[in-house]
């Protein structure tokens, strides 16, 4: 992957993420957190949000801008990475917050797809059932997989 | 944390700047509500049989 991305923090255990986006509101703190989800096959739940300055909690409200979503996507691919470095190449699952953010995920998905696709297999949910990810067509969720080596 | 604001963008894959300790979003209802919702998304999918190609 060739594409622009933040510099980011690990936790401990690798299961955490962390980033800051800039741009012109400013310096924004976000965080990238996996969870397990089920076994056989192993799938983890990729959360992604805006940390509260004051309250240190997400904020799944906060509609912020930097102009730099697809350094965003960029970034919290490296994080997927990073985290199937310690894991395993284990399906990770991608859901917005609201279907129109799940919507620009989408998009810059799309913009992104052949830099993605080398390392990855990238899936989308459709009315509930897993089809390869295609341009142009509006999915509901998203499955990653990094390829073996 | 080590200051990144100032860090210039980097480009592919790569480390992390710093392991920051442990997570201190454990019990943020954020994450915990996105983990209920993609175990009912999840909990009738069959891999891989249901991939279209």
């Amino acid at each position: 992957m060739n594409l622009e991305r933040y510099p980011y923090y690990a936790t401990n255990d690798a299961q955490e993420y962390t980033f800051y986006s800039e741009g012109p509101r400013g310096s924004i703190k976000k965080i990238v957190k996996f969870v397990k989800v089920r076994d056989n096959p192993t799938v983890y739940n990729l959360g992604f949000g805006d940390e509260d300055p004051l309250t240190g909690m997400i904020d799944d409200l906060a509609i912020t801008d930097n102009k730099d979503r697809d350094r965003i996507l960029a970034t919290v691919a490296t994080t997927i990475n990073e985290f199937c470095d310690h894991y395993g190449n284990h399906y990770i699952y991608a859901e917005g917050n609201t279907p129109a953010k799940t919507r620009l995920y989408q998009m810059s998905i799309g913009r992104m797809l052949n830099e993605i696709k080398p390392n990855f297999e990238v899936y989308g949910f459709r009315e509930d059932v897993l089809e390869h990810f295609q341009l142009n067509v509006n999915y509901e969720a998203f499955l990653v997989k990094r390829k073996e080596k | 944390m080590p200051e990144t604001k100032k860090m210039p963008y980097q480009k592919g894959f790569g480390k992390p700047v710093a392991i920051i300790g442990e997570s201190s979003h454990d019990n943020d209802p954020f994450f915990i509500e996105k983990l209920e919702k993609a175990k009912k998304r999840l909990a009738n999918v069959t891999f891989p049989i249901e991939i279209k190609k």
